[in-house]
């Protein structure tokens, strides 16, 4: 009787002790395909649209036109010769800059360029980007939890997505 | 080649602001572009720039595929002092890593 109680004892915990370890390796496999994610947000700049990226990267799609964003595209402005490499430069007056996204509309995957800014960096940002056709460009900047946008129309002679 | 394929940054003080200017030699290829047998190029481009002043990370940009070609960004740092080192780390979609370093002039 002893014995018996003993035996089943023995299956019950070998039995704890198999589940616990198969629940742990689930939980890693599951973990790290996301921690690996978090580092490059693959799903915003894969996204099809602008409405998906800025949804994939910020959280919500919802963003006022404003004029405390300036926005230079081009040189001249609003026109590129050469759609491989468009000068962009941004410009604000917003204080609590948390991120910037450049993405111009008509490429294949909009999404451009995703800052993450800390308090010691400041704005003019200059970079160059390339413009698949004539298209808008647009830069959201995300601060103090609310979205600010600006748009311009760029024309381009060469499109520059090859 | 040689100089031109070389990552150049420059830092420069002036007034009380770092003007940071970082040219990175990357062919940040998209993935749909063709060679000259029409076969397509492979996608490489630089997804994760980091930027610190001496130990503290100041700036991260996160680049999609349509950064153009040998990357170029500037942008002002608060503050500063002549001194100050600026460092650059980038990492592209196949692992292919890169650093850069410059004095505050």
């Amino acid at each position: 009787m002893a014995d018996k109680s003993f035996e089943q004892r023995r299956t019950i915990l070998k039995g704890a002790i198999s589940a616990s370890t198969l629940a742990l390796v689930a939980a890693s496999g599951l973990l790290l395909p996301q921690r690996v994610l978090a580092h490059w947000p693959t799903n915003a700049f894969n996204a099809k649209t602008v409405e998906d990226a800025l949804m994939a990267l910020l959280g919500h799609a919802e963003v006022a036109d404003d004029s405390v964003v300036q926005f230079k595209v081009g040189s001249p402005p609003s026109y590129a010769v050469n759609g491989a490499s468009v000068p962009i430069e941004i410009q604000s007056t917003l204080k609590d800059i948390e991120r910037i996204a450049i993405l111009v509309e008509k490429n294949p995957n909009p999404l451009a360029m995703s800052l993450d800014f800390t308090p010691a960096v400041k704005l003019p940002f200059k970079s160059m980007i390339k413009i698949a056709e004539d298209s808008l460009v647009i830069a959201v900047i995300s601060a103090g939890g609310k979205l600010y946008k600006t748009s311009r129309m760029v024309e381009v002679d060469i499109g520059g997505c090859a | 080649m040689g100089l031109a394929a070389k990552d150049r940054i420059r830092a420069k003080l002036k007034g009380d602001e770092t003007t940071v200017r970082l040219l990175l030699a990357h062919p940040m290829h998209t993935g749909r572009g063709k060679n000259e047998a029409g076969e397509l190029i492979p996608a490489e481009y630089i997804q994760d720039i980091r930027c610190w002043r001496n130990d503290d990370e100041v700036l991260t940009i996160k680049c999609g595929t349509a950064t153009a070609r040998n990357p170029y960004f500037s942008f002002q740092l608060v503050g500063g002092q002549l001194g100050d080192t600026i460092t650059i780390r980038w990492v592209d979609n196949i692992g292919a890593k890169g650093t850069a370093e410059t004095m505050v002039r």
